[in-house]
Order: C-alpha cells, then sequence, then structure tokens
C-alpha cells in the first residue's frame, strides 16, 4: 500500500498523468475539427453520407495497438507519432454520429425551416446542430474514452503517458507500480465517461429531452 | 395578388413535366385551394410560390414583382408557411416557435412577446399557460394551431398552407377548419391552400384550382361552380358522386328564400336556419315528412321563419342558382 | 510479383518489411499467431453469447434487472483493456496466460451483447406476440418461434460490434500471454523489426475489417427486409 501510494507521489507520476490527460484533449479536439466539418460536407449528399459512414465504420475497426504500430515507422518514436495515430482513432465515431445525426433531422422540420426564409447556414446551426447536439455528444463520448484508454498504449512507442508505469510494473515484476498505472488510466476514463454523459445531457435542448421522456419521435 | 404565368416544372432526369403550363391568379383576401389525386403537382405549385422550387418555365408574380425579385430567403420571410407534419422545431419553445421569423426579421423584444401573445390568444391557445413549453408537451391539434400561428407570425399577407389540418382526426379537423375560416374573416389574406380532399376543398376555398396527374389545371373556379359545372369528365369523378350532396352542404337554410309558415307544423321536424341545407335534407328525410318548420337559431320553440320543402331543396339542387352564403 | 511490391514499398536497403523474412517465417509465426488470434477471439464471444443471451432475455422480461445490469457491464466497457488485464493478473491473481484474457474479452463483450439483445426484443411488434399468444403458442414457443427470431437482426448487429472489440484488444491480450497477432506486433516493436509489428498490425487490422463484413453480411441476409444502408451502432 505504501508502496503504491509512493508511486503515485513520484514527480514524474503527475508529469505523465498530464500528459495523458493532454494526448486525450488534443486527440478528442483534433478529432472534433477533422469529423464534423466533413459531416457538415457530406450529410446532404446520400452517396456522400454512405460513404463516410462506411469508412467510419471501417476506421472503428482497426485495432488501436495496429494504428499506433502503423504510425511508427511514418513518424518514429514519441509524441507526434501517438498523437497522430489517436487523432486517427478519436474520427470515426465522431464522424458516424455527426453524420446520421444531422441526417435525421426530419425533411418536415427543415422544409418548414427553409419555408420560414432560414438561410442553409441558420438551418444547419439553428435547427439541425442543436437537434442533433445529443448523438453528436454521444460520438464525441465515445472517442474520448476510447482515447484515454487508447494513449495507455502509447507507451509502446515511446509516447509516454500512464501506460509507462504499467508496462514498468510488469518488467519489475511490482503490483504497486503496475496498478498505480492501470487504476489512474481507469479512474480517468470513469471520469470521462461520466463528465461527457453530463456534457451530453447538458446539451440535450430541454425541448428534446421533454420529447425522448414522453416517447414522442423528435423526428 | 399571386399570378401564376404559364408555369411549367419538369425535374432534372425527368421528360414528363409534374406542373404544366399553369395560369392563374389568386385575388387578394382570397383562399386558394389546389387540390387534386396524388401525383397532380399541386404541392410543387405551392411551394413555387416562396421558391422552395423554382419553375423551369413561367413564372409567379406576386402584387405584380416577379418573385424572383428579391432573394429566396427574403421571399420566404414574408410569406407564410404551414406543413402538414407542421414541423414545429421540437427543441424550442412554443413562444419560440412562432417568434422565429419576427426573430429573423429582426424585431424587438416587446413587440415580438406581444405578436406571440397575441397569435396564441387569436388560436386559443393561453400564452400564459403554453408560451414556454414544448411541442412535445401538446397534443396534435393543438400543434397544428401553434403551426398556423407561427406562420401568421409576422403578419405576411400571403400564406401557403399544405394539408395543414391533416395530422389530426377527422373531429378535431373540422374545428380546426371552422376555427381558421373565422380567423380569415378579419385577417383576409391571400392563402394558397393544398389538400388532397375535396370536401376541405370545397369547404376552404374562396376557389379551388383542380389539378390532374401531370400537373394540369383542370379547373379553376368557385366551390359552386366546380360542383354545378364539372368542366371535364375528371372533375366530375374527382369531386364524386355525391357532388349534389356536397353543394347543399355549402348553403344554409336561413340563405334561402323559404315559404311562408303553415298553420299547423307540429309534426313536422324544425330546421335551424345556421344548418346547410344537407343537414335540412337530412333532417326531413329522416323524419319522413317532405317539409320542415325553419326557426330561429338556438330555441326550437322560437318563432318559425317559415318552412322548407324537398322540392324547393331539388331546385335549388339543379342549380337554380343560390348566391353562397 | 515479390519484386514488384518490394520495389513499392521497399525503396531503400533492407526497407520496412523484409519479404525475405516473412517468405521463410510465414508458416512457422506469422500463420499460427493469425489463428491463435481467432481460435481466442470467438472462444471469448462464444462464451460472452452464451451470458448474455439469457441475461438479455431475463432483463426484457423483468426490467428492474436492466439498469444494474447495464451499469455493472457500462463499467467493465469504459475500463481501458491494459487497465483491466493488469487489475485481473494482479488484483485477482490471475497468472499469466489466455484465461484473464478471455475473461477480460468476455466482460467487454456484456455490454452490447445484452444491450442488443433487449433492444431486439423490445422492437418485436406487441401486436405480434398478441397474435401468436392468440393462436395458442405458449411463453416459451413465442420466445423461440417469433420473439428471437424477430430480434436476431438486431442480436447480431451487437455480435458484429463485440466481435470487432474483441479483435481489437485481443491484440494487447498478448502483453498478458494470450498468444495471437499482438505477439508479432510487441515481438517487432521489442526487436525493433518492422516487418514483424507491420505484419501483425495488417494482420489484425484486416481481421477485424473482415469479421466487421462478415457479420454485416449475416445481418443482412438474416433481415431480408430492411435492406438498408448500414445506419451508426
Amino acid at each position: 500500500m505504501d508502496e503504491f501510494m509512493g508511486v503515485l507521489q513520484r514527480p514524474d507520476f503527475i508529469g505523465n498523468l498530464i500528459l495523458h490527460i493532454e494526448y486525450t484533449v488534443l486527440a478528442t479536439v483534433l478529432g472534433i475539427l477533422i469529423a464534423i466539418p466533413v459531416a457538415v460536407l457530406v450529410h446532404r449528399s446520400n452517396a456522400g453520407s454512405t460513404i463516410a459512414i462506411n469508412v467510419g465504420n471501417i476506421g472503428r475497426a482497426v485495432p488501436s495497438l495496429a494504428v499506433l504500430a502503423l504510425m511508427f515507422p511514418v513518424f518514429g518514436l514519441g509524441f507526434d507519432s501517438a498523437l497522430f495515430a489517436l487523432t486517427l482513432l478519436a474520427v470515426p465515431p465522431i464522424l458516424i454520429n455527426a453524420v446520421v445525426g444531422l441526417r435525421q433531422v426530419s425533411p418536415q422540420i427543415l422544409d418548414s425551416a427553409k419555408g420560414m426564409g432560414l438561410s442553409g447556414l441558420q438551418v444547419l446551426t439553428g435547427i439541425q446542430v442543436p437537434i442533433a447536439a445529443p448523438i453528436i455528444f454521444a460520438g464525441i463520448r465515445t472517442s474520448a474514452v476510447l482515447i484515454v484508454a487508447s494513449v495507455t498504449l502509447a507507451t509502446f512507442i515511446g509516447g509516454g503517458g500512464l501506460g509507462d508505469y504499467i508496462v514498468e510494473g510488469y518488467q519489475r515484476n511490482s503490483t504497486a507500480i503496475a496498478l498505480a498505472g492501470a487504476l489512474a488510466v481507469a479512474v480517468l476514463a470513469v471520469i470521462t465517461e461520466a463528465t461527457f454523459a453530463g456534457l451530453q445531457r447538458a446539451f440535450t435542448p430541454k425541448g428534446l429531452r421533454i420529447a425522448q421522456k414522453r416517447g414522442r419521435a423528435t423526428k | 395578388m399571386i399570378e401564376f404565368e404559364g408555369v411549367s416544372k419538369t425535374y432534372a432526369g425527368s421528360d414528363r413535366p409534374v406542373v404544366n403550363d399553369l395560369t392563374f391568379n389568386i385575388k387578394d383576401g382570397e383562399i386558394c385551394v389546389l387540390v387534386g389525386p396524388s401525383g397532380c403537382g399541386k404541392t410543387t405549385s405551392m411551394r413555387m410560390v416562396n421558391r422552395l422550387i423554382e419553375p423551369s418555365e413561367g413564372r409567379i408574380l406576386i402584387d405584380g414583382e416577379p418573385n424572383t425579385s428579391m432573394s429566396g430567403t427574403q421571399l420566404r420571410r414574408k410569406i407564410g408557411y404551414a406543413i402538414q407534419q407542421i414541423g414545429l422545431f421540437p427543441h424550442r419553445s412554443i413562444a419560440d416557435n412562432i417568434a422565429t421569423v419576427p426573430n429573423l426579421l429582426g424585431w424587438d423584444k416587446d413587440r415580438t412577446n406581444g405578436r406571440v401573445d397575441e397569435l396564441m390568444d387569436l388560436v386559443g391557445l393561453p400564452p400564459d399557460q403554453y408560451r414556454g413549453r414544448y411541442p412535445a408537451e401538446l397534443s396534435g391539434g393543438q400543434q397544428q394551431r401553434i403551426g398556423v400561428a407561427r406562420a401568421l407570425a409576422a403578419d405576411p399577407p400571403i400564406m401557403l398552407m399544405d394539408e395543414p389540418f391533416g395530422a389530426v382526426d377527422p373531429i378535431t379537423r373540422d374545428r380546426l377548419q371552422n376555427e381558421f375560416l373565422h380567423i380569415q374573416e378579419n385577417i383576409k389574406k391571400t392563402i394558397v391552400f393544398v389538400t388532397h380532399d375535396i370536401d376541405e376543398a370545397i369547404k376552404m376555398g374562396d376557389k379551388i384550382a383542380i389539378l390532374k396527374e401531370g400537373g394540369i389545371l383542370a379547373q379553376y373556379d368557385t366551390p359552386e361552380n366546380v360542383l354545378v359545372n364539372p368542366a371535364s369528365e375528371f372533375v366530375q369523378s374527382f369531386v364524386g358522386g355525391d357532388r349534389v350532396l356536397k353543394r347543399l352542404s355549402l348553403t344554409r337554410v336561413g340563405d334561402v328564400e323559404l315559404e311562408p309558415p303553415t298553420g299547423n307544423g307540429h309534426d313536422l321536424p324544425r330546421i335551424l336556419e345556421e344548418w346547410s341545407l344537407r343537414d335540412a335534407l337530412s333532417e326531413i328525410i329522416g323524419a319522413g315528412a317532405d317539409r320542415g318548420v325553419v326557426v330561429q337559431n338556438g330555441d326550437s320553440n322560437g318563432s318559425s321563419s317559415g318552412t322548407i320543402t324537398l322540392d324547393s331543396i331539388r331546385e335549388i339542387s339543379h342549380g337554380a342558382g343560390t348566391p353562397r352564403g | 510479383m515479390l519484386a514488384f511490391f518490394q520495389a513499392e514499398f521497399a525503396p531503400e536497403d533492407t526497407g520496412l518489411i523484409d519479404w525475405e523474412w516473412l517468405g521463410d517465417n510465414f508458416t512457422e509465426d506469422v500463420v499460427p499467431a493469425f489463428f491463435q488470434h481467432i481460435f481466442l477471439c470467438f472462444v471469448s464471444l462464444a462464451i460472452a453469447i452464451a451470458i448474455s443471451v439469457p441475461l438479455g432475455i431475463l432483463a426484457a422480461r423483468y426490467r428492474w434487472l436492466y439498469p444494474p445490469l447495464t451499469a455493472v457491464t457500462g463499467f467493465f466497457y469504459t475500463i481501458p483493456s491494459f487497465s483491466m488485464f493488469t487489475i485481473l493478473l494482479f488484483v485477482v491473481g490471475l497468472s499469466v496466460g489466455r484465461t484473464p484474457a478471455v475473461i477480460a474479452l468476455v466482460l467487454y463483450s456484456l455490454l452490447v451483447l445484452i444491450r442488443n439483445v433487449v433492444t431486439g426484443l423490445d422492437s418485436v411488434p406487441p401486436e405480434t406476440k398478441d397474435a401468436a399468444r392468440g393462436m395458442g403458442l405458449t411463453d416459451r414457443q413465442i420466445l423461440w418461434r417469433v420473439e428471437l427470431p424477430l430480434a436476431l437482426p438486431v442480436i447480431v448487429a451487437g455480435m458484429r460490434i463485440a466481435i470487432v472489440t474483441v479483435i481489437g484488444i485481443a491484440v494487447i491480450g498478448a502483453y498478458i500471454g494470450a498468444g495471437g497477432l499482438g505477439d508479432l506486433i510487441f515481438d517487432g516493436i521489442t526487436r525493433d523489426f518492422p516487418t514483424l509489428y507491420i505484419t501483425g498490425a495488417v494482420l489484425a487490422t484486416a481481421l477485424a475489417i473482415g469479421a466487421d463484413l462478415l457479420f454485416v453480411g449475416a445481418e443482412r441476409l438474416m433481415s431480408p427486409w430492411s435492406r438498408r444502408a448500414r445506419g451508426a451502432t
């Protein structure tokens, strides 16, 4: 137990914790910045949407460790490789949900918005995005939790993060060190999940929450 | 005034027009109902007025100006728009839904709020109770009322309504239709109203444009003339075998010339002046009589204003011509 | 043929892929790892299905079971796999090998599978069940002949997500001695031998995508009444 607390108090532990969070935030934000504009561009076209969703589905299937391993020869050891791979992992869930979310707004709602004189941009920002917000946030939440887990593997390509301690624990056969890493990552993942669940709720417009509760179609 | 001038629409990749050389005028303050079977281009025709669809040929003038003289979005903000599935925004409150166009037009808050309250009162949903609610909290009929209120928000002179009372049960629909006609008496909007239901067309329209497949105008006339003088076999069959009855339903008992009251009418059915001739006919036949005693509103024991006979109803139904109520 | 690939992908000296090595060791190292991986994943998925389907049926019947079930399995699903393996070894005290890997893979599959069993059963229209009851089927017969067949496409959709997740996580399982394609990746990284880890990564990716497509096909076959584009999961 003391040994365990000792690991948590190591000066480099805080550094790696912060690095872990930094990876997660950067990769998720980059994922959003890539996926959302693409979704906005393609969602009006059936072919574009099908391609985006299928590419997303295939992207989701690729194992995290495989993505990291494949970035290794391209960017070499370290931060860049890891961040690039993590961003690639973050894109598919956000992309799929954003496309589906924007498309599920009913044609009648879009028609009446347009018929009342909203411009294309106003329809997108004032109608489609708020109605799709819960689904888009669900995608971001999936990505963020996936990234927290995948950062753990960055250690194998010299990317640092909390995975370092798990590997160190195995190598030195130290329960304390391995668990310090493993539990810290687990707690981080649970916190991320809870935070995004909260955000998802906060970004669901009240009218939609009522509609969901009443089981009425919001589409 | 809305003028269709040789308007046609053919979609890309198709050689058959959905709307074919449409020419007619809609006068200010009138309800023009576009009616016809599915595939007759009625909705397409309506959507060309506010340029949700652009015509392939011809043009549409609004008060003498082509509707292309301003941008599509600007044009649409000046034209009320209400559709069948209502299309209320589920994430916005009732008040915000109604305020959509005023907000787009940049009205100040007080003016918008005042207008929202006024409209909610007009459609019979007390603002203090319903302002902050969301669409999912309203019944279908209430949602359709809000849909109409939202279309009226910026007080547009023209309204486009695509089966605006389509998504409710027949009884609620009937009530919404009556309410809307009542509102229209005061607001006198120029309305393009789309429906597939000939009964609704006869009830709501000052003029009816009957379209047939391929977007061809089969007849454009008042409901009476459509019923009395159908322009073609198509119109006749579309209007239906009961067009005589339909026509009777357009005329109120109080509007026809009655025969003087008979002295002894105790065993005759009582007919209210506000009833339609169709209702009167039903009542008289149902009572096994050949005439009924017409009484004023409400009190059926009140003084009789005359007698209506089956013969007189028959005469009217044959088109001797009675002005519409 | 081989020369062409060499020119394409390995322009400099030995290059990223040492084709000669790959040719020599393919049947000895690569193929066994590939089949180990498949075996590990299908065993885990089979166990997970055996647990999830009964639990899902129960949760669909007895609604109060559903929230705690999703809470617990959702918690497992949230725990990063590398942490999960570590906890199973150091806290639960399992020894290195296949067992902790299989347990972890089963735990990861439960949420998706149970959720899809319940969603699938829920999607059966009440009128259909009513009609079956009206024709004199017992509850058990209704379950086997009406509800499960109608729910099957949704359940298969769950299996698809589960198998893809499991294939990806099993790669990491190699670190705790589960074997499979992860061995190639970890060995390759440790020995700084790109041929090895690229082969492992490419095969793992191909396996996951292949399984995904296979199950999409199965989903379509099983619901001929809804041939539509794939939606979000």
